[in-house]
């Protein structure tokens, strides 16, 4: 009995939580401003969807909290409850209240009604608690469905929030392949049609369940292939890869591929970056000191109308800028060999700043325009417009910019690997995991810091030399602290050391946000918010690095495992 | 054991060098006003096992720490395999030739067993950071080497070939110290010091460690110097034991010779024996 009863507590205590995440969406105006966009047309909105996931999580979690299974379900509901009627306590409130607004400006009529489901408030209240306590409940039985039942439900509600996010980038470019038809099919308005929800669900649940059995099926046959025929199926995997990754600006269109080259911008910064804090465990919080170094080298050598008028071409430029950056790293790494930790942040921060206001000084303007910045910075290849031949492709833009930044990309990710798995490599792992005695045991700690710093800037300014002939210019405003930041939260999102993980970790915090154009006032927020989840639930990051994930699946492994084989005991 | 003059000329460079691969002569250091270490006179003959001994506080590990090039003696010279070591920094005196583990166990915490003795390689390998970008056949060959080298220094401490890509903290306690020593042992050493190697240990993993220490001097070579407080513990595995207190060599010799020595039981032994 007492154990139901510190079920329920926590249950009261779980419920409680999340209607302050709730209220606290709702308040700060995201809800609202995401209500207009649709996910399924008529059905549902992202807004609703936002205030019908932390109900849903909290039964989940609270479910996982152990207990007998009808008690399990009852703390579900409990908590749901719970979480709907804050809510619509708050609701009523503001509802009786009009002068809230005075104090939370974002709590407008439109946002009392978007809550009370455009009923009136006491209705609307009802309903709130109902829905939150349905939600409670089937996050509960979320937890006691199988990992391979849950699995692929998941997915498919996840892939058909995506689908319908992408419904400004897709329809457009159905319609331009001749597939018309089958965008009015599957969108309707701005979300999905409902056969269209039905079957982004159904694909994306399908191709998760068959995703394991495939897999560990073609798994099984390549292992057990001769070494041959494995090389082979490995070529033609990389093959396809990069064919795939040649042809995809040409199926992305035009303002995707301009998502994909900030995506690519902030990979290549991250690589970069992943070297000195994810390798050798230097917090460099300056970062953005290197980008910027790489954009006004580039942007001074390559520019007509800089104050050295040279006008060379990039790729001829691109030597000496990676030669300048890997020289500033080591500048800015000597003064701060015997710094660690905290101290070493600090003073990183400081470099950034140091350097933006190097570039924006009047004292400078001379060299660096001030903020004026420089000008009349070339394509990368020196013409605006290239058409390849025989596939009928027209480069331009973005979907220029984007060959040169993937092939940078593919340099940096590959150095970095072999970096990664050589003696430099396990050196500064050393180095970060204890420095004395990394010493002690034969690495030379000041040289290996100093190789750290100039080799993260010598990739890092790849990134800038390629944003400069993009822009066609330079101005300091761009190298502000914000892209350190950012940088930063990449890696820690991705998997600290992780090559794929600075992938998917640019792909979600630059790609995501440019394809919800809503997000862009809340964006600082929402990194804010997705790093404090990372840090509680998930320290080592999306796509950890290869020794980390295997502790981690076996812990995952064997969570799993009991419990599905133990139906718990009554409490 | 004989003495005789050490003469210079004398020197089988590939095979032993001088007699004595380490010497330190007046050693003195001075923090502030505390004198931690004073005239001190200790030497290590090659492929013996000699002990340094003392009370807690009594200077041993800042002796030791000037061994191994964290500071330097604030006088007095240290001399290793007939090298001055004076200035050297750690990761010098580590090239030369010292390996060492750590009283409170100091492994690589989240890099696997195998990449902890990969590191203790680091100073015998040669490749730079182009060499690793580039790929070079010869590059491959030191990794492939370095990879069977380590492999066959987890045999050697006991380790089994499984455990090799589990996380280093993940370890029980006893293989953590083993994997110490492997990662030490990954540089090949000349000297190898041991600093408490059983501490926290029963007294069957004791006879095991001590049994342990012979063995490596006997297989490999080596010349082992240990740091103990636990005088019972080094009594039975070395030749010579050193004592230290107060920051003063206070007695040297044979372990029968400190048993009997009445300043080490006064010092020592009797402090201990009052304070149980």
């Amino acid at each position: 009995m007492s154990g139901n009863g510190a079920m329920l507590r926590s249950a009261v205590t779980v419920g409680g939580i999340v209607a302050a995440v709730m209220l606290y969406l709702v308040t700060v105006g995201l809800v609202l401003a995401f209500s207009e966009r649709e996910v399924i047309t008529g059905a549902l909105t992202l807004g609703r969807l936002m205030l019908a996931v932390p109900p849903l999580v909290a039964g989940f979690v609270i479910a996982g909290r152990g207990g007998t299974w009808t008690g399990r379900l009852v703390a579900g509901v409990v908590t749901g409850a719970v979480a709907g009627a804050v809510m619509a306590v708050a609701l009523l409130f503001a509802d009786a209240v009009p002068g809230v607004r005075g104090v939370l400006v974002r709590v407008s009529p439109a946002l009392v009604a978007f809550v009370a489901f455009d009923q009136p408030a006491t209705t609307g209240a009802a309903m709130n608690v109902a829905l939150a306590a349905v939600l409670g409940l089937v996050g509960a039985v979320a937890r006691a469905t199988p990992p391979h039942v849950r699995r692929p439900l998941m997915w498919g509600a996840l892939g058909l929030v995506i689908m319908s996010m992408l419904e400004p980038f897709v329809r457009p470019r159905l319609t331009d392949f001749e597939l018309g038809a089958v965008s009015r099919f599957i969108y309707q308005g701005r979300g999905l049609s409902i056969p269209g929800a039905v079957i982004m669900f159904v694909a994306f649940a399908a191709t998760t369940a068959g995703w394991r059995p495939l897999r560990a099926r073609v798994g099984g046959r390549i292992a057990a292939a001769d070494a041959a025929t494995q090389a082979t199926i490995r070529g033609m995997a990389l093959l396809v890869l990069i064919l795939f990754l040649l042809a995809l600006p040409q199926i992305a269109g035009s303002f995707l591929s301009q998502v994909l080259v900030f995506v690519g911008l902030y990979t290549l910064l991250g690589l970069g970056l992943n070297i000195v804090v994810g390798y050798a465990g230097l917090l460099d919080l300056g970062y953005v000191a290197f980008y910027a170094v790489g954009s006004y080298l580039t942007a001074l050598l390559t520019s007509p109308i800089s104050s050295l008028g040279l006008g060379i071409p990039f790729w001829i430029a691109l030597p000496i800028v990676v030669l300048g950056a890997a020289l500033t790293g080591l500048f800015i790494g000597a003064p701060v060999l015997r710094l660690r930790g905290d101290y070493l942040a600090i003073v990183t921060l400081g470099f950034g700043e140091i350097a933006r206001l190097l570039f924006l000084s009047d004292a400078l303007k001379p060299w660096f325009g001030g903020t004026q910045g420089i000008l009349g910075v070339p394509g990368i290849f020196g013409v605006s417009r290239i058409d390849v031949p025989v596939l009928g492709w027209e480069l331009t833009g973005p979907t220029l910019t984007y060959y040169p930044l993937l092939f940078f990309c593919i340099l940096a990710a590959f150095v970095a690997h072999r970096l990664k798995y050589s003696r430099v490599g396990r050196a500064w792992n050393a180095l970060r995991e204890d420095e004395d005695v990394a010493e002690a045991t034969g690495v030379n700690t000041v040289n290996y810091k100093l190789l750290a710093f100039a080799l993260g800037a010598a990739v890092g300014c790849l990134g800038g030399a390629v944003f400069a002939t993009q822009l066609q210019s330079v101005f300091p405003g761009t190298f502000n602290i914000l892209v350190s930041i950012t940088v930063l939260a990449i890696i820690i999102l991705g998997g600290m050391g992780s090559i794929p993980g600075v992938i998917v970790g640019s792909l979600a915090l630059i790609g995501f946000p440019q394809l919800l154009r809503e997000f862009a006032e809340f964006r600082l927020l929402v990194y804010g918010g997705v790093l404090v989840i990372m840090m509680i639930a998930r320290p080592e990051g999306l796509v950890p690095d290869i020794t980390r994930r295997r502790e981690l699946h076996e812990a995952d492994a064997e969570a799993e495992a009991e419990a599905e084989m133990t139906p718990v005991e009554g409490a | 054991m004989q003495s005789h003059a050490i003469d210079p000329a004398s020197m089988a460079p590939e095979a032993s060098g001088p007699r004595l691969l380490l010497e330190a002569r007046a050693v003195t250091k001075q923090f502030e006003g505390l004198v931690a270490n004073r005239d001190i006179d200790f030497e290590i003959p090659r492929h013996a096992i000699v002990s340094i001994i003392g009370p807690n506080g009594a200077g041993k590990t800042t002796f030791f720490n000037q061994l191994t090039g964290i500071y330097p003696p604030t006088s007095g010279t240290i001399s290793f395999d007939g090298v001055n070591i004076h200035g050297f920094t750690p990761h010098e005196v580590a090239e030369l030739g010292i390996g060492r583990t750590y009283q409170n166990i100091r492994l690589f915490q989240n890099m696997t067993v195998l990449a902890n003795v990969q590191v203790g390689r680091h100073v015998r390998m040669r490749g730079q950071w182009f060499h690793a970008i580039l790929g070079s056949a010869s590059i491959r060959r030191e990794e492939e080497e370095t990879v069977q080298r380590a492999r066959e220094l987890l045999d050697l401490v006991g380790l089994s070939r499984s455990v090799e890509n589990d996380l280093a903290k993940n370890l029980p306690y006893g293989d953590q110290r083993r994997l110490e020593v492997a990662r030490a042992l990954a540089s090949d050493p000349k000297l190898l010091l041991l600093d408490e190697p059983t501490a926290g240990m029963n007294p069957g993993e004791t006879r095991q460690m001590t049994e342990f220490i012979a063995r490596l001097r006997r297989d490999l070579r080596l010349t082992i110097l240990l740091i103990e407080h636990d005088m019972k513990v080094v009594m039975g595995v070395s030749e010579r034991i050193t004592v230290l207190d107060y920051g003063e060599k206070i007695a040297e010799g044979t372990p029968a010779e400190i048993r009997a020595n009445p300043r080490v039981i006064e010092a020592y032994l009797g402090k201990q024996s009052s304070a149980s």
